[in-house]
């Protein structure tokens, strides 16, 4: 669905490259996460794919359109929700999704339906200007939606969102998912990208510096580290074991048959400990 | 396409509506057209002025008032000097049985040859009673300060056009929606025109209804539209690119309002320059254009000065338009 190779884009002539030299692919259906830090590049990869920056060095095709050649219809297949919410304030959130609507040449998704699926029941008719920023924002992702996308661009899509919205939103990413929808979700938020993300990419310095599944990577740089706290004596005892040592696994055996385990935890790395491990660096 | 420029200019119809500054300025040539309506006068409100000797016929004065407005004098050599002043007056100077007209020489040929019929009728012992005539105008089928207020209010409602897609422009920007129509089928051109026919029906609505209110209704339409359109040219680009390069509604507005520099320069320039200077003013896409449409007001246009006005609006237009091409495309992208 996305081919990219040897990427590159420049903001100044003589600075340093935004992008530089990059290359990879996104399958069809897959759910894909471009992780880094702020200015890492990740916003300039998503303008280049989405047409909004000018294509300078590399062959990139997006959705069966190579977007060295501008060709807006190709638009009716993609979707994109920006990090910033950009929505019509004179408009109400109907008038806003219903408007854009209509600049699509395919069948739409109706206004009323997204509206309620992001949660904005009953605020159809209030200007978007009236909105808190978490509300635009959703109001921006439903927007995103509206033309059934087959590939969807998702910038930050929890950022600023309450815990309980954020749920939803990856519950509506992980609902398009199901349905075949391929994703190019860029993150610095590596709890997002670990649940919903089939494959991450870091990007550090306008580089990527690696490309695999979420598992593999806990798989390869995770400890492999079990700490367990459990009663003895009437005192609360505290062991970490390691799960590719014999001895500490029978031990490990032992302790649970034999003690009241109060708590029980796998030392598997997150991303973002993965993340600084490659880098060297923070994730903000 | 088609459908889509269409749903970009009344999203940007109905988003105008909600918004203070871009209602007031639709409004503007309405209240322009209603304030030139009401102040200024009507054709058979126009007169002379004209200067009598203070020991002249009572009754001649007084018929004189009728349809004049007279100032008395005690000599001649006064009113020779009241002539001689900066506004347009005639002297009805005693010459044995008969009087002359003095004039300074400058004024529109309109008053000396209405003094002379008003006199001819005083000496044939015409009466307002006694006739059914009406005096409409000489040489003028409109009256002339009208004419020119109204023709100045089409001037503005030409440049308020460049303002509302200035407004409309900016609030795009600062609501970063031009990303987001950046992501959709919607092409760069069609949007462009989406917003330039807001801009430009919503002026040509205002020039069409100022001048119906201002009494222009049978004046050649096709050739007040065409000059209309041609002049819109140059404010849409203006308005495109100080909507593109400011960051606030104000800061836009005030940038449009410097088009009211070469606007206003262009009347005076036509009003006041003497024939062997208006060359200089050429260069100025609305001394064209405000030329046409005093000739189509006065009813005194013909369709080769009107396409000529037109051609050179347009030219000029484009060149702007051409030079300023690529800031703006760089803007919307």
């Amino acid at each position: 669905m996305i081919s990219v190779k040897n990427l590159s884009h420049l903001y100044n002539k003589e600075g340093k490259p935004a992008v530089n030299n990059i290359s990879f692919e996104v399958e069809k259906g897959e759910t894909f996460g471009f992780l880094g830090p702020s200015g890492a590049g990740k916003s300039t990869t998503q303008g280049v794919l989405t047409g909004l920056l000018k294509l300078q060095k590399g062959e990139v095709n997006v959705a069966g359109y190579d977007v060295s050649h501008v060709q807006n219809k190709r638009f009716n297949k993609i979707g994109v929700s920006f990090e910033q919410s950009n929505v019509y304030g004179k408009l109400t959130a109907k008038e806003n999704l219903e408007f854009y609507a209509k600049l699509f040449d395919v069948e739409t998704r109706d206004a009323q339906e997204l509206i309620d699926l992001v949660g904005l029941s009953g605020k159809e008719n209030v200007r978007a200007g009236e909105f808190s920023k978490g509300m635009k924002h959703r109001l921006t992702f439903a927007r995103s939606m509206i033309n059934n996308p087959e590939l969807w661009f998702l910038d930050e899509p929890t950022t600023g969102l309450d815990p309980a919205i954020a749920a939803t939103i990856k519950d509506i990413i992980n609902a398009q998912k199901a349905k075949g929808t391929t994703a190019f979700l860029t993150t610095h938020n590596m709890y997002i990208a670990d649940e919903l993300c089939d494959r991450v990419a870091f990007i550090i310095d306008g580089e990527i510096k690696l490309i695999d599944t979420p598992k593999n990577l806990k798989l390869k740089y995770g400890q492999k580290l079990v700490d367990v706290e459990y009663l003895e004596g009437g005192k609360t005892k505290k062991e970490t074991f390691k799960t590719i040592d014999e001895a500490d696994r029978n031990k490990l055996a032992e302790v649970i048959k034999k003690h009241d385990i109060q708590t029980m935890h796998t030392k598997e790395a997150t991303l973002e400990e993965i993340f600084i491990q490659v880098t060297g660096r923070g994730l903000v | 396409m088609i459908k889509k420029i269409l749903k970009v200019l009344q999203k940007d119809f109905k988003t105008s509506r909600r918004d203070f500054m871009a209602a007031y300025i639709i409004m503007a040539p309405i209240l322009i057209a209603i304030a030139i309506a009401v102040f200024t006068p009507g054709l058979n409100d126009t007169t002379v002025n004209l200067a009598m000797l203070e020991s002249d016929d009572a009754a001649h004065i007084e018929y004189m008032e009728q349809f004049a407005k007279v100032e008395v004098f005690e000599s001649v050599e006064d009113m020779e000097a009241r002539v001689e002043k900066r506004d347009d007056i005639a002297a009805l100077v005693p010459a044995g049985d008969s009087y002359e007209i003095v004039v300074q020489g400058n004024e529109p040929e309109a008053v000396p040859g209405y003094t002379k019929v008003l006199e001819a009728l005083y000496q044939l012992g015409a009466t307002k009673e006694e006739t059914t005539a009406e005096l409409m105008s000489f040489g003028h089928t409109v009256p002339p300060l009208k004419t020119m207020f109204v023709n100045m209010m089409i001037s503005m409602t030409v440049m308020l056009a460049g303002m509302l897609i200035a407004i409309s422009i900016v609030e795009e920007k600062t609501e970063n929606t031009i990303n987001a129509v950046n992501v959709t089928p919607l092409t760069q051109t069609g949007f462009v025109i989406g917003k330039s026919l807001f801009g430009g029906l919503t002026a040509l609505a205002g020039i069409v209804i100022g001048l119906f209110i201002t009494g222009y209704g049978d004046i050649n339409w096709i050739m007040i539209i065409l000059v209309g359109l041609s002049s819109m040219i140059l404010s849409l680009v203006v308005g495109f690119i100080q909507g593109l390069t400011s960051d606030d509604l104000m800061e836009a507005a005030s940038n449009v309002k410097m088009l009211f520099l070469p606007i206003a320069g262009s009347i005076a320039g036509y009003e006041l320059l003497a024939d062997k200077w208006q060359w200089t003013m050429y260069w100025s896409p609305f001394y064209w254009s405000y030329k046409a449409n005093l000739l189509i007001l006065s009813k005194t246009a013909d369709w080769p000065t009107v396409l000529l006005c037109t051609g050179m609006v347009i030219a000029l237009s484009l060149v702007v338009y051409f030079l300023a091409r690529p800031k703006i495309r760089e803007g919307l992208s």
